[in-house]
């Protein structure tokens, strides 16, 4: 896998990119965190990320002109948060005194700073903490400058004396009443390495460098006053701007490199505020804010971040992790080889439903990243076997004898017994049979999990296309291969499209008409050339079947489409138009169609993490009040699961008359598989007239399986046929543990890379089932 | 591990009517192999593995493996 183009994708993400505020703010104070603190109470933690980031945080804290504030997008909902009455508050609530550092080696070279203001004094102070004797020319006789204007109005003159005093603690060399010109510096020049001029005014116009503050091609770097005369913030920012690049300067490194985040800058962070509700500002009774005041006010702020995608996945949510650093975990789990794979559950709980990308603005989409990284996984023979073993089997089931299945139309020659009045008359699927051409047009290929789940739907659907379809229709039983795409297969997904794809030339590569969501992103991924059509959209186009069995109430539906098909609106209007024309009310989701959720069985995690699905199925049932209107297999099994009354559209066109249709019980696994082997037995018999050539096993007893063990086999993965084959084992040769106080059996069979165990008892030709269960490991009986 | 073994003891071999014996068996997963005691029947070979164990300390060993 390409771990560069990886983590460009992790790095475009924005989710932890600087808010509007903190970027407004030419020091860039951490406002998100600052303000969290002061909700959460905490003022001494709120004024120690002040003072990380402000210099003479107690003045500033007070005197900032705050253009941080026109930039904060609470703006348009209810006013912007009042950060620099926030910062008044804490400074006056919060201050504790600095833990004492030890003063740094003098040794990194000389420089002088020209100008007492607070420019001069936080570069001042910054290259003494770097390391750099530092000489500070003040014109007046004393430190300060243009802070003393604020003396009185808002500042008092204790607190300017006693963080003045912080200056004169310091290794620095102070030369008040010292006026320099113009004609001075070049003695000056000699004998520092550097020079900060942070005088209001001088007597030349200097040709300064915007980013780096430095005065072109010489060893001068000028700012405060002489770069912007209003703000004190932009002037404590110049100021320690010049140190950094003064530093660089004599370090000799790159002046500009990397320095485009400094200053005031545009972050990339988008906000949305259309939905948040507007909340005004909080006025302060006093000149300063109170405890509640400030919590309130602090309240209101949204902490921005871009959570757009998170928001609408239960899977990131219940990892607790965004993008940037999900790309970070993965990076890390392709680069270890020895080592545990953190990630590899993480990785195996993405539904792979693609709702991330429809959400980003900049389209970022961890299902192609998860998709990707599970491809390498399967490549460097690192994917856990467990996660998957199972739905691969189904797979293979599906794809086996017991399911497979492809047949044409009956050929009139075959069907000329129907041909009789009154029969021909009014039977549109006789017609059908009637016009027979010999060539098959369209496919019928219901996938595998519609005909697990709707067994009984599937020769009645296959009547209704002959009968509407101009053209032959023959069927195709099988599996397109998701469960492969999904476990991060591809070569296996590969292989299975390429049996499709040579059954389809057989035919004469009829129109394939499919009938599950999965179904159809897969043969658009593996299978372009093949022309599909959903079963929806004809029943839309062509009329829906006669059925006098419809469910009679008309209560109102919830769509939830299909997350494989988030961006195939024909489905979705074929979906609306069969439940309007079913007389049936509508009401959509706030994510609908191509910004709808995935059940949880999406990407194989109801295989992987049982409990991430069902973290899916319970937000996802809970956003509508209506029932659920759904037309996926899985879906409809997922909601019914998670106590939510849905309904198949197949179940408004052919359902039942009762409306408990809505809460039918999920076939187990073990069903499933039982219910598609039926399909196929009667499809042959009832469409065919043949007989289907595999017999099911026999066994010569009964097996007396609880509801009990029945929920234990399904969790597990232990089908029916797994216990009767352990089972027959056990009789036929004995293999069997004997407990003598009980008198039970306890017998096992490992079955390709796994022993199943079952306890049993024996009634005469019954055989009570105890308990089952299975393990991996392979113990060898030597 | 006392009651777990008291549970073992219920058990004998159907096909051999023998008493299980405690002995070194060899079991594999992945790429880890590994020798422990388990109760084994001491003419036909046959290994018991109860429940509390696959379901216990054997997943948590093959999942730890699988993350490898
Ligand atoms: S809402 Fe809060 S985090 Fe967002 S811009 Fe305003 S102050 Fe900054
Ligand atoms: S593909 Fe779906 S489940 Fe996976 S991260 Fe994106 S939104 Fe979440
Ligand atoms: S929507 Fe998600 S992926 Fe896109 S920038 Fe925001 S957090 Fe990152
Ligand atoms: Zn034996």
């Amino acid at each position: 896998m390409d771990l560069d183009k990886l983590l460009e994708t992790g790095d475009k993400c924005i989710h932890d990119e600087p808010p509007s505020c903190e970027a407004a703010c030419p020091l860039h104070l951490d406002v998100k965190t600052f303000i969290s603190e002061i909700e959460r109470g905490d003022l001494k933690k709120a004024y120690k990320i002040m003072e990380k980031r402000i210099p003479f945080t107690k003045i500033i804290g007070r005197i900032c002109d705050h253009p941080c504030e026109a930039h904060c997008v609470r703006k348009e909902a209810g006013g912007a948060i009042a950060i620099s009455e926030l910062e008044r508050y804490v400074v006056t609530e919060g201050y504790s005194p600095p833990k004492k550092t030890l003063p740094m080696p003098k040794n990194k070279g000389r420089v002088a700073v020209i100008g007492g203001g607070i420019s001069g004094l936080t570069a001042a102070f910054d290259l003494d903490r770097k390391g750099y004797r530092v000489t500070l020319y003040e014109k007046s006789n004393r430190l300060g400058g243009g802070l003393w204007s604020y003396a009185g109005k808002g500042l008092d003159s204790e607190i300017i004396e006693e963080e003045l005093q912080k200056i004169a603690a310091m290794d620095i060399e102070l030369c008040l009443n010292t006026s320099l010109q113009k004609d001075d510096l070049k003695e000056i020049l000699q004998q520092y390495d550097a020079l900060y001029l942070a005088t209001g005014e001088w007597q030349e116009k200097l040709q300064i460098n915007p980013h780096s503050l430095q005065v072109e091609g010489t060893s001068i770097f000028a700012g405060g006053g002489l770069i912007d005369r209003e703000s004190m913030v932009m002037a404590a920012s110049s100021g320690r701007r010049a140190a950094i690049s003064i530093d660089r300067y004599i370090s000799k490194v790159s002046l500009t490199a990397s320095r485009e985040r400094e200053g005031i800058f545009e972050t990339p962070l988008r906000f949305e505020t259309e939905d948040e509700e507007p909340l005004n500002r909080v006025k302060k009774t006093e000149a300063v804010f109170n405890r509640e005041e400030a919590a309130k006010e602090a309240g209101r702020c949204f902490k921005c971040q871009c959570v757009k995608c998170i928001k609408a996945c239960s899977h990131m949510r219940s990892f607790n992790i965004s993008p940037d650093a999900y790309v970070r975990q993965i990076n890390h789990n392709e680069r270890i080889i020895l080592g545990t794979h953190y990630a590899n559950k993480m990785i195996n709980s993405c539904t792979l439903c693609g709702l991330c990308r429809e959400e980003c603005h900049l389209n970022i989409s961890m299902k192609a990243v998860v998709q990707e990284t599970r491809e390498s996984m399967v490549e460097k023979n690192k994917m856990p076997v467990s996660a998957h073993d199972f739905a691969l089997k189904d797979m293979a089931f599906s794809n086996s004898q017991r399911f497979s299945l492809v047949r044409g139309q009956p050929s009139k020659e075959q069907s000329k017994h129907l041909f009789y009045y009154p029969l021909i008359s009014y039977s549109k699927y006789v017609q059908g049979l009637f016009l027979g051409t010999g060539k098959t047009a369209y496919l019928f290929y219901p996938g595998c999990q519609l005909p697990a789940s709707f067994p009984d739907y599937i020769e009645e659907i296959y009547r209704y296309l002959v009968g509407s379809l101009k053209g032959d229709v023959g069927i195709y039983l099988g599996c397109c291969g998701a469960p492969a795409d999904w476990a991060g297969r591809k070569q296996q997904a590969d292989e299975n499209a390429k049996e499709i794809r040579r059954r389809w030339e057989e035919m004469d590569r009829p129109t394939f008409i499919l009938a599950c969501s999965s179904c159809s992103s897969i043969f658009e991924k593996y299978l372009p050339e093949i022309k599909t059509i959903s079963l929806w959209e004809i029943f839309a186009d062509y009329g829906l079947p006669v059925s006098n069995n419809r469910i009679q109430e008309r209560h109102i539906l919830n769509v939830h489409d299909a997350c494989a098909t988030r961006y195939n609106t024909k489905i979705h209007d074929s979906i609306r138009k069969i439940a309007y024309s079913l007389g049936y009310q509508l009401q959509e989701l706030k994510y609908t169609k191509e910004r709808t959720k995935c059940c949880g069985y999406g990407g194989l995690v109801y295989f992987a993490n049982r409990q991430q699905a069902e973290a899916f199925v319970e937000e996802r049932v809970r956003e509508g009040s209506g029932d659920m209107l759904v037309y996926c297999a899985m879906c409809k099994d997922l909601f019914v699961s998670g106590g939510k009354k849905t309904y198949h559209i197949l179940d408004l066109l052919y359902g039942n008359a009762t409306k408990e249709t809505g809460l039918r019980r999920m076939p187990t696994l073990s069903e499933r598989q039982y219910n598609r082997a039926m399909v196929k037995k009667r499809l042959l018999k009832e469409i065919w007239g043949e007989e289907a050539m595999t017999a099911e096993e026999e066994f010569g007893y009964n097996l007396i399986i609880s509801e009990d063990i029945k929920h234990v086999m399904a969790e597990r993965y232990i089908l029916l046929e797994d216990i009767q084959r352990v089972i027959d084992n056990a009789q036929r040769n004995k293999e069997r543990f004997y407990n003598v106080e009980n008198s039970s059996y306890l017998t096992r069979l490992r079955m390709d890379n796994v022993t199943f165990w079952v306890q049993y008892e024996e009634m005469e030709s019954n055989i009570n089932i105890l308990s089952v269960y299975s393990h991996r490991m392979e113990v060898v009986e030597e | 591990m006392s009651k777990g073994e008291d549970k073992n003891h219920q058990w004998i071999c159907d096909k051999c009517k023998v008493q299980l014996k405690l002995k070194k068996v060899k079991v594999k997963y992945l790429e880890g192999n590994f020798e422990v005691e388990l109760m084994k029947c001491p003419s036909c070979n046959i290994v018991l593995i109860l429940e509390d164990l696959a379901r216990g300390k054997m997943l948590e060993v093959e999942k730890g493996l699988e993350d490898k």
